[in-house]
């Protein structure tokens, strides 16, 4: 029936259409911005400080963000995570419960979170407990006290979680995307197996800990409004003493670049979770500025491509999205969409023929200004709050970018050329080379899928 | 576990930040004094078309934060269209008088902002963050909007398939989907306009008709029936006289007459389950009918629920999480769709958790029955109430502070829109200093009985972990 209406074309307008339309008034003109100022010092372990000084009300985050993560675990799938996790049971002096409260009496709560290659303990508090919170956040760093008898609970949570995940279609689609793309480096395995978490015990736990924290891995970022020398004291008197330790795994991994499609049952799903990556230029090659523009025109932003043609042309999906993902030497474009299932194929050849079409012309100037303008604002709206900043100078430390990557980010942006972008396409964004994942009702989609000309050739792993 | 929420687009992200409105004088620890709170500078006024006004400035980055909310929200949909309200806040971003599909949508990102749109318990909001310079081009826009829509058969059924991708993106496709958020309150209440299905029967989101969009326009989209926040950066006679040129044309329109939406007091426990066949644990919620809002005993409640559920220094986090290992987290809330102060009508305080099939919800109940009992025996300690309010008082700094403004103009716009009264935002923290703490324990035992709570007990369909691909 609704197929019907739709084609008949009826426009009901609520109003009359204006017969000639008005048109938006034209904005005025850009306002200076400056970014807030960031200052960075080395003690003499290593540990790394930086104070961004901005803000107007009376917050400080203070952030150890430390260089390990899944990528020091090996073939212990989320042993980082566990460790990382029971740093929140208690230091040599505070049990459990009295971090909690001491972070809830500052008007904060510590926040701990294990990451590919960054692992961050952190707090946002009110200024006046600026320098407690400093000590708080070393204490649980330089001090866990591991005890084994939270372990089985901790552990038992993690299991609990990880069955959770694998009946999540994102979880299950991303386990498989991972375990293609990167093979037997731990950014392959982004779930353990089963039975495997039981096999960790405190002595595991702790070797971690050992073998992976230290000042050498750790930068300490604060941002926010605060008495600058009060901190700076509490700052070295908390991390200056700390154990050297390992510099930072360099262990980058290699993405595949062969194309390869999985196929994974979720029998009766009405939706198929389709993933796609392909390797691109990383943070620290000079390509990546046009990359990440390609990717914003592509399928980045509500109005890209892609987005536009799924959701507002097609109907096929709700949110579909492309991103750039990226690692210390390593980057992938990813193609994330929750499709209808009937028309999962449908969707993938559209998502295709986007992507020729790219590669095939380079956008029109006024297209690819938008993009530039919404990139822009965004780049205002992240920068003009203190953890904005303090997020970008934690990714430049961990790609090794120098401070014009942040202060030369307009400009550079601004000087894309339509060309770039395409040439971007044609060199990256590459069928042949993808990883194309499906979660879904295979035995109405799984025909469709393989029959698509661009996916002939695919290995079926 | 999703509590995704209705929402326009799920893609955008907000930059969290701290840049202020209220600026005030650092101290060190020692000389720190009671707080004087937030002071966040408002302007409130209404159009003749009864379009209320709420402008607050902050110069502190060269952004601004322009939100519309409508009145109108998923409680009051007509019965044979469930999920109508959220199908509708689709529809507005459809075409209205100058600007086709996508028009508006291309016009903010373009203008280098970022644009979304939710429905919740009692309004649809509309909000757009943006360059300062720009705010001119999306008054005009909203204006646009405001005053009609244009759209055709063909964008109503794009929409309609979008949305339907929504319902299975949050809850059909996905385990403990809507778990508690969309089924506690179906058990919970009683009065349908509380208790159905805010999602919508797929069934009714197809049947929507394009005579049905408008009917809906014209009752609850009207001037007099939303408030217009613009926070940031801005010249305020300019804003006002832009505001004045936009909007103030539009015409007056008739008030719907709003339903009766109160709850019955709840005399006995309820209890349900369901099999979640997608979910491989079992989970558990508890809901309670809230004070009403604004009342001393709502701040009270506000209290209470800091001290029983926020944050892991929380009484149960302490028992449930780190005693019991029951699960790795005990969430909830007063209003899972927002806070304490962004809605109008009956509300349901919910605690969740997912737990492992060894354990007997009962026993879970137990633990959280002897925590509640506490605090109804005697009254909260000095230590846990001073932590409530701190905490509470660092929310408010992180509210006013943030530089998207979204918080901001999300309180200003409900305490305009249900209370006449945007500046209610700079007396929240005194309101919670007035409660003592007698009547914290006197609430918990008015609001906390068994008799009035509703259990909800999820079902495991999925036997473990599931095959591994």
């Amino acid at each position: 029936m609704r197929r019907l209406f739709a084609l008949a074309l009826t426009l009901l307008a609520f109003i009359a259409v204006a017969e000639n339309r008005e048109l938006p008034p034209a904005p005025g003109k850009p306002r200076d911005f400056a970014l807030p100022a960031a200052e960075t010092m080395t003690l003499a372990n290593g540990v790394s400080l930086t104070f961004i000084d901005y803000g107007s009300v009376p917050l400080v985050t203070v952030l150890a963000v430390v260089r390990t993560g899944n990528i020091d675990e090996g073939e212990s799938t989320w042993l980082a995570d566990v460790a990382v996790e029971m740093l929140k049971e208690g230091t040599t002096t505070r049990p459990a419960g009295n971090i909690a409260r001491a972070a809830a009496g500052m008007g904060g709560s510590l926040s701990v979170a294990a990451g590919a290659e960054q692992t961050s303990v952190g707090i946002s508090v009110l200024s006046e407990h600026a320098a407690a919170a400093a000590d708080l956040v070393a204490d649980v760093l330089r001090n866990p006290r591991f005890p084994e008898s939270e372990l089985p609970r901790v552990l038992a949570n993690f299991e609990r979680n990880l069955s959770v995940a694998r009946s999540e279609p994102d979880s299950v689609a991303g386990e498989a995307l991972a375990k293609l793309v990167y093979g037997d480096h731990p950014f392959g395995r982004a779930l353990p197996a089963a039975g495997q978490l039981g096999t960790y015990d405190i002595a595991s736990v702790r070797g971690f800990y050992e073998r992976n924290f230290g000042a050498r891995r750790t930068h300490v970022y604060v941002a926010g409004r605060y008495d600058r020398a009060t901190l700076e004291t509490a700052l070295r008197r908390a991390f200056g003493d700390w154990r050297e330790g390992a510099p930072p795994t360099d262990l980058p991994p290699k993405a595949s670049d062969v194309l390869q499609l999985r196929l994974i049952d979720r029998p009766g799903a009405p939706q198929s979770s389709l993933r796609i990556a392909v390797p691109v230029p990383d943070p620290a090659s000079a390509l990546y500025f046009p990359t990440t523009l390609t990717n914003s025109l592509l399928g980045g932003t509500f109005t890209s491509r892609i987005t536009t043609n799924l959701r507002e042309d097609k109907g096929y999906s709700y949110s579909p999205s492309s991103s750039i993902s990226a690692h210390r030497g390593d980057a992938l474009w990813i193609m994330n969409a929750e499709i209808t299932g009937e028309h999962t194929a449908a969707a993938l050849t559209e998502i295709f023929r986007e992507i020729e079409r790219l590669q095939r012309e380079p956008p029109a100037a006024g297209e690819l200004d938008a993009i530039k303008r919404y990139r822009a604002g965004l780049f205002v709206i992240r920068n003009s709050s203190p953890e904005g900043v303090l997020g970008q100078l934690a990714f430049m430390d961990l790609h090794g970018l120098p401070p014009e990557f942040l202060t030369r980010w307009v400009a550079n942006m601004y000087a894309v050329t339509p060309q770039q972008v395409t040439d971007i396409a044609q060199r990256f964004i590459l069928p042949a080379h993808m990883t194309i994942v499906i979660v879904g009702d295979l035995k109405t989609i799984a025909d469709s899928v393989r029959a698509l000309p661009q996916l002939r050739e695919a290995q079926m792993p | 576990m999703r509590n995704a929420g209705l929402r326009f687009w799920s893609g955008l992200l907000i930059a969290v930040a701290m840049s202020g409105c209220s600026i005030q004088p650092l101290k060190s620890a020692e000389e720190s004094a009671l707080p004087s709170g937030i002071n966040v500078p408002i302007e409130y006024y209404k159009l003749g078309n009864g379009l209320k006004v709420v402008l607050a400035q902050d110069a502190s980055a060269p952004t601004v934060t322009v939100g519309v909310y409508y009145r109108i929200g998923m409680r009051i949909e007509p019965r044979d269209r469930t999920g109508f309200a959220h199908l509708f806040e689709h529809l507005m971003f459809q075409g209205s008088t100058n600007l086709g599909k996508m028009e508006f949508i291309r016009l903010v990102e373009g203008n280098g902002g970022v644009v979304n749109g939710s429905t919740r318990f009692d309004f649809t909001n509309y909000f757009e963050i943006v360059p300062a310079h720009t705010l001119e081009t999306i008054l005009w826009a909203e204006a646009d909007r405001m005053k009609g829509l244009a759209i055709t058969q063909d964008n109503l059924a794009n929409q309609q398939g979008v949305v339907k991708n929504e319902v299975n993106d949050n809850v059909l496709n996905q385990p403990y989907g809507g778990f508690p958020w969309l089924s506690m309150p179906q058990l919970a209440n009683e009065n349908w306009y509380n208790a159905h299905n805010f999602y919508g029967d797929l069934a009714h989101i197809d049947a929507a008709t394009l005579e049905d969009a408008r009917a809906f326009f014209d009752t609850y989209y009207s001037p007099g029936n939303a408030v217009l926040v613009v926070a940031g950066d801005f010249d305020a006679t300019q804003a006002r006289a832009w505001i004045g040129k936009y909007f103030a044309v539009l015409p007056a329109r008739a008030q719907a007459a709003r339903p009766d939406i109160s709850e019955p007091p709840q005399t006995a426990e309820k209890r349900k389950s369901y099999v979640d066949p997608l979910a491989p644990r079992p989970g558990l919620a508890v809901a309670w009918h809230v004070p009403g809002r604004g009342t001393p005993e709502h701040y009270a409640f506000g209290l209470l629920d800091e001290i029983l559920l926020q944050g892991e220094d929380s009484a149960l986090w302490q028992k449930l999480v780190q005693q019991r290992g029951y699960s790795s987290s005990v969430a909830g809330g007063i209003n899972l769709l927002g806070n304490m102060f962004n809605y109008d009508g009956p509300m349901l305080w919910t605690l969740y958790l997912v737990h492992d099939p060894n354990v007997a919800p009962d026993s879970i109940l137990a633990d959280i029955d002897a925590e509640i009992a506490r605090i109804q025996n005697a009254p909260p300690t000095q230590a846990e109430l001073d932590r409530a309010l701190t905490k509470i008082r660092a929310e408010l700094y992180d509210l006013a502070g943030s530089s998207d403004h979204f918080g901001l103009v999300d309180l200003l716009a409900a305490f305009a829109l249900f209370d006449d009264d945007p500046t209610r935002i700079n007396r929240i923290e005194s309101e919670f200093r007035a409660v003592k703490p007698g009547m914290i324990s006197e609430v918990a035992r008015a609001y906390l009985q068994r008799s009035q709570r509703s259990v909800l007990i999820l079902e495991p369909g999925r036997t473990q972990g599931g095959s591994q691909p």
